[in-house]
């Protein structure tokens, strides 16, 4: 190695040191920590007195796959994510496809529109949402009404409180992943396109055989966030219905929310975290090889 | 460009900026900081109308902060782990233990502090036999009615024992099906609590360790919360539904609310005409009997760099002259019991609270009663949505509270705990 490189090689170190000591401190060190904690029993009694501190080895994961709520809460969050990501994806997609077209006009005010909720406070917008959804009064029941569909109690009813949340959900994200759609259908080559209108393909198959595999790898790390996203699904419950009803919508995180931070379990909500890094991690590899086989990395 | 170099560059002026940064960090010394109070509810909204008064006698200025309720729990309970509590703070009086025992909260250094408060009270603020906090309100919850709804079916005020309520109930249902005749929201423990209470249930035993919900008397007091609701005489509905709770009153959608002092300022402030309400003790299975209140204490933080100007802090708060104020602002009931001589007080929506205040029953002194009484409501709620049946729910409520005591428990039975 010339000393050219190697004092290039220093130069990019000294660079990356400010990001790596950060990343170092607010992030693999917290981790560890936390992977510390989740082999403990630290509870409030512990913030009382450090001598009711004990190691309880996996005692917390044991006691977690015992805890029905917690699999309740595996299965919420996971109805979340199954439902969630084609509904948000299918979405983004579906908006991203009608403003490629070349017959709309006024495509940056659409874009704009569109993408105003994502960018919008969730509190406010979920407050606006828990008027549409009144079960007496709401927007969406009188339109549903006037169809001649009962009202439906759509947060006060456990088997539709997930849909209902996935709806706002689906509103309030769709827009950033159309935005990035938009510019990777901006890089779908024109010619193939007309080569393929040419030689009689159809709608869908031109949709399957020359923008699909171009969107291929947008799509996938679409997902890949999607699916992250999904599993840590917080905030939306949180506000709208407090994990209820019948603890209809209590998920993983709001689950180790209400036992970490609420109870001040830190020992099981870190266990909680431990198991919710290694569900998403093991999603993400698999993703990462179905990408792989569709040559889409 | 080098003339440039030795005056300002924008590269210097952009240095100047952390520079800046870091002087702001720097305390300035003039004057002292203000000591610092937070509360809840309409106390945290309306406490600085009590400040001028105590700053003007000890030049002391008071910063207030309000919570909201609902995160109040986590958010004290992060303070203290962070050190970052303020210097005094308030308290619901069921949490009182939780924070003495993690050492949040400082005993009260002089018994003068306390005196001619609320005994019922006073007792409640105790834990291992010393004064933790101040009471500085009572709040009993009673059953607020509409008394032009049940003057329709012929009643002056809802009937004190269950059989008669319930007649009364089904009556009025009768009259307005599209309405209610009580709101219980299925995520608001307070009056399930009240309703358990007035059933005689002891919700712990073996020294607050274990549960004792699967009883005869847990049963009669699910079967009564659950008939309600089967019946339609309540929506089954979360406080996130019933986004407005005192419109539906005042429009008529329920015609008994059972609920606490808060309510006289929330009817107030909307001008609900007082002629259309009124106050009954809430009814029990043979009459009215002792209730629990969320009653609000005054606590001043362990952490606190001056004791003395807290102390000071709560005693004004807590005086028969801010009691009166409070209670002429937002309807807070005074724990203080000399400014109950007040002829302020002589009101009748006043009097089914003077009345129940004589009637405590504080909850059990363990730091999990607040997360127990959560799992109460939930499993009443799986009773209520036709999840589970009555004595399902409640062996599971005691599984579930037997493992939120575990580690009590084990404390207990070392002798660490008393």
């Amino acid at each position: 190695m010339s000393a050219r490189a190697a004092a290039q090689e220093r130069t990019a170190w000294l660079f990356s040191a400010p990001v790596l000591a950060i990343i170092l401190l607010v992030f693999v060190l917290p981790t560890a920590l936390a992977m510390a904690l989740s082999v403990t029993d630290y509870s409030i009694y512990a913030l009382a007195d450090w001598d009711n501190l004990r190691f309880v080895g996996l005692g917390n994961f044991v006691d977690l796959f015992t805890t029905p709520l917690f699999w309740r809460a595996l299965g919420n969050t996971a109805l979340f994510a199954v439902l969630g990501v084609p509904m948000a994806i299918g979405a983004s997609l579906f908006t991203a496809l009608l403003l490629d077209d070349v017959t709309v006009r006024w495509k940056p005010l659409w874009r704009v529109l569109l993408f105003a909720p994502y960018v919008t406070s969730i509190v406010a917008t979920a407050v606006v949402w828990r008027f549409l959804f009144n079960e007496r009064s709401g927007l969406i029941n009188r339109l549903i009404g006037a169809v001649g569909i009962p009202p439906v109690d759509w947060l006060g009813d456990p088997h539709t409180s997930i849909p209902a949340i996935l709806i706002f959900v689906t509103w309030k994200i769709f827009g950033y992943n159309m935005i990035v759609f938009t510019a990777a259908l901006s890089a779908v080559p024109g010619d193939l396109m007309e080569a393929a209108r040419l030689d009689g393909a159809g709608r869908w198959g031109r949709f399957r055989h020359v923008t699909l595999p171009a969107i291929g790898p947008t799509l996938l790390l679409a997902a890949v966030m999607s699916v992250a996203g999904f599993l840590q699904i917080f905030a939306e419950p949180y506000v709208m219905t407090l994990g209820g009803p019948a603890q209809s919508t209590t998920t993983i995180l709001f689950f180790m929310f209400e036992e970490g931070f609420k109870w001040w379990n830190l020992g099981q909500a870190s266990a909680v975290a431990f198991i919710l890094f290694l569900m998403i991690l093991a999603l993400t590899l698999i993703q990462t090889r179905v990408g792989k086989r569709y040559e889409w990395l | 460009m080098e003339g440039d170099a030795r005056g300002w560059t924008r590269r210097s002026t952009l240095a100047l900026l952390p520079a800046l940064g870091v002087a702001a960090c720097a305390r300035s010394v003039a004057a002292p900081a203000p000591l610092r109070l937070w509360a809840m509810s309409w106390e945290g909204d309306y406490s600085p109308l009590l400040m001028p008064a105590f700053t003007a006698a000890t030049g002391i200025a008071v910063e207030v902060q309000s919570l909201p309720t609902t995160a109040s729990h986590e958010k004290l309970l992060i303070a203290t782990a962070g050190g970052a509590l303020p210097d005094v703070f308030m308290l619901f009086n069921g949490w009182l233990t939780e924070f003495a025992t993690i050492g949040a909260i400082a005993p009260v250094p002089d018994p003068s502090i306390v005196a001619g408060m609320f005994p019922g009270m006073l007792d409640a603020t105790r834990v291992g036999g010393r004064d933790y906090a101040v009471p500085w309100s009572v709040a009993p919850q009673v059953n607020f009615y509409r008394r032009d709804l049940l003057a329709a079916v012929g009643y002056d005020a809802p009937p004190g024992d269950w059989p008669a309520l319930r007649t009364m109930a089904l009556k009025l249902k009768r009259r307005r099906p599209d309405d209610f005749v009580f709101l219980m929201l299925l995520n608001w423990p307070t009056a399930l609590i009240n309703i358990l209470s007035q059933a005689g249930v002891r919700p712990l035993r073996d020294r607050d360790t274990r549960a004792n919900f699967s009883t005869p008397e847990g049963q009669e007091a699910f079967a009564w919360y659950a008939s309600i609701f089967a019946d339609g005489l309540a929506p089954k509905a979360l406080s996130t539904e019933v986004q407005d709770p005192v419109a539906a009153f005042a429009q008529g959608y329920f015609a008994i609310w059972p609920s606490g002092p808060v309510t006289l300022r929330d009817l107030a402030q909307r001008n609900v005409p007082k002629h259309l309400w009124s106050t009954a003790r809430c009814a029990g299975p043979r009459g009215p009997g002792a209730l629990s209140g969320e009653s609000a204490s005054l606590c001043v933080a362990a952490t606190t760099g001056r004791p003395a100007d807290a102390w000071a802090l709560v005693r004004h708060l807590t005086s028969v002259e801010s009691e009166l104020h409070f209670q002429r602002a937002i309807g807070n009931l005074p724990a203080n019991l000399h400014a109950w001589a007040s002829p302020q007080l002589d009101q009748p929506v006043l009097a089914a609270f003077a009345d129940q205040m004589r009637y405590p029953a504080p909850g059990p002194k363990v730091i999990e009663w607040e997360q127990i009484q959560l799992q109460v409501q939930f499993a009443a709620e799986r009773v209520v949505r036709g999840v589970e049946t009555i004595p399902q729910a409640l062996a599971g409520l005691d599984t579930r509270v037997d493992r939120i005591l575990a580690k009590r428990r084990a404390l207990v039975e070392a002798g660490k705990l008393a």
